[in-house]
């Protein structure tokens, strides 16, 4: 459904991501893993054209998007819903209008269908009737959960997760891995989740990507990763820095 | 030095360049994009409405500081009559619309920039364009709809307090009498006057509104960059007001040759 060919990016003298070329099947889960500042979240923002690459191409269905003018990308992210690292609620909003926002963009102007639509997504992220709290009364869990509700509410074909459970404790880290898995289940939809954390990692993925040095490292399953012979995947698994005291 | 002086000229021209990039993308979405009413109106209230206060104050101890001092040294001479047309001249034409200017880049332009700033830093501003809204439909036009509305109209509220305020001190106070205030006034100010501050502050708001909008959406570096966003956009709107306050005033002069 979405792939990459050959993205390089930098932000000033850094090189960020140097020939990434990835592949997204439909339906399926990728979960791409790296260290922080691997340049993880930037191949993400590439994938719905929040970020242009300096050279490279991204696809959808098979369609270029990228160099597409910002006015022709709503077609594009109609197909695509993200869920940010920090939710990015509208905190002006309260959730049932953070929710309802993307319908009434859509055009949907009937409230009892939006009313419905909205108590919907937030019953499958186990939030049914907060629709009245705003995001400053909601915890971290509970806003990365509204989030995830206001990117499933337009029907999207795919998920993107940007670190999902970072900064969550391990029970709502638990599920939130959960959530994701039943999403992917119930909606079908294609997920790709970028994240450091190897629970999430084996419990969400179809396949994993490894991203060391703004290359990919090593793309394949779960089982495949965990038996891969390389020192940068295993250190990175078992959590190594190769620091001594 | 050189390579200094070519790189704050050239930085100049890249902010120049941007934020007419920007204003030039907003005004052709204002007649290409569904236009978000409601927004507009919470914006004429946020920008307009609610700067009544500080632009009635400052037009009307700006009208009855000029009026005294006028008064003071006009009296010398016997002209304490011309009080009001004076006043009326300077408020309309230049005082007026620069100070209001000046009073709305403080209130309205740290507010733009702050809270697109925070917008931008806490991803608000992504998760609009991932959403398929244009961040400029959203943000930007209905501000500055508001501002080309609020602006003329809190200019000629800010005059027109500011003329009563010279008549209560000329008048009642300092013992002008009336009839040659009104005289003088209805003889000297002309309703050229009149466009001439609304020409202004309609320029001036905006300057305010694309100059705040723009420090909001370049806004980096979390509450560092939120701190400086609004600092930032108060001094670039100030300054820029009272250059072009100038270019203006020769414009205007061409146009409205009458002037006396």
């Amino acid at each position: 459904m979405i792939e990459t060919r050959d993205l390089t990016k930098s932000f000033g003298t850094k090189k960020v991501l140097q020939g990434v070329s990835l592949k997204v099947n439909e339906g399926e889960t990728l979960v791409i893993l790296g260290r922080s500042g691997s340049g993880k979240s930037v191949i993400l923002k590439h994938l719905i054209g929040l970020l242009l690459p300096d050279s490279g191409v991204v696809l959808v269905d098979g369609e270029p998007i990228t160099g597409l003018p910002e006015r022709k990308m709503g077609e594009v992210r109609a197909k695509i819903g993200m869920l940010f690292q920090s939710a990015a609620l509208f905190d002006s909003m309260s959730v049932e209008q953070n929710l309802a926002f993307p319908l009434l963009e859509q055009g949907i102007r009937d409230m009892k269908v939006i009313d419905d639509r909205v108590a919907q997504a937030l019953e499958m992220v186990d939030l049914a009737g907060e629709q009245r709290k705003m995001p400053a009364d909601l915890s971290g869990g509970m806003r990365k959960r509204v989030g995830l509700a206001r990117t499933i509410v337009g029907r999207p074909r795919c998920v993107l997760y940007d670190e999902p459970t970072t900064g969550l404790d391990p029970i709502t880290t638990d599920s939130i891995n959960f959530l994701i898995r039943r999403l992917q289940r119930k909606l079908g939809v294609t997920s790709i989740v970028v994240t450091h954390d190897m629970k999430t990692a084996f419990h969400c993925a179809d396949r994993i990507a490894f991203l060391h040095e703004g290359r990919l490292h090593f793309v394949g399953t779960v089982a495949e990763l965990k038996a891969h012979p390389d020192a940068i995947v295993q250190d990175f698994i078992e959590g190594r820095s190769g620091d001594t005291e | 030095m050189i390579s200094a002086l070519g790189r704050t000229v050239l930085t100049f021209l890249t902010y120049l360049g941007e934020v007419a990039c920007l204003a030039q993308e907003t005004i052709a979405a204002m007649f290409t994009t569904k236009i978000r009413w409601r927004l507009v109106l919470q914006q004429l209230y946020e920008i307009g409405t609610r700067s009544q206060l500080v632009v009635a104050v400052t037009g009307g101890f700006t009208g009855a500081v000029f009026a005294a001092q006028l008064y003071f040294q006009l009296k010398r001479f016997g002209m304490e009559s011309t009080v009001g047309s004076v006043t009326a001249v300077a408020i309309f034409r230049e005082l007026g619309p620069a100070l209001s200017g000046l009073m709305v880049a403080g209130r309205v332009g740290a507010a733009i920039a702050a809270e697109i700033g925070t917008m931008k830093v806490t991803e608000q501003v992504d998760a609009l364009r991932a959403l398929g809204v244009h961040p400029i439909d959203y943000l930007v036009i209905p501000r500055t709809l508001a501002m080309m509305i609020s602006m003329p109209l809190l200019v000629l509220e800010a005059c027109a307090i500011a003329l009563v305020s010279s008549y209560i001190v000329s008048v009642p106070t300092m013992g002008v009498p009336e009839a040659g205030f009104l005289r003088n006034l209805q003889y000297w100010v002309v309703l050229e006057d009149l466009y001439k501050a609304i020409i202004k502050g309609f320029f001036f708001g905006i300057i305010i509104v694309f100059v705040s909008c723009h420090q909001g959406l370049k806004t980096t570096n979390g509450a560092a960059g939120v701190g400086r966003a609004p600092t930032e956009a108060v001094v670039i709107s100030s300054l820029s007001i009272l250059a072009f306050n100038f270019i203006l005033t020769f414009a205007l002069n061409v146009i409205f040759p009458a002037g006396v």
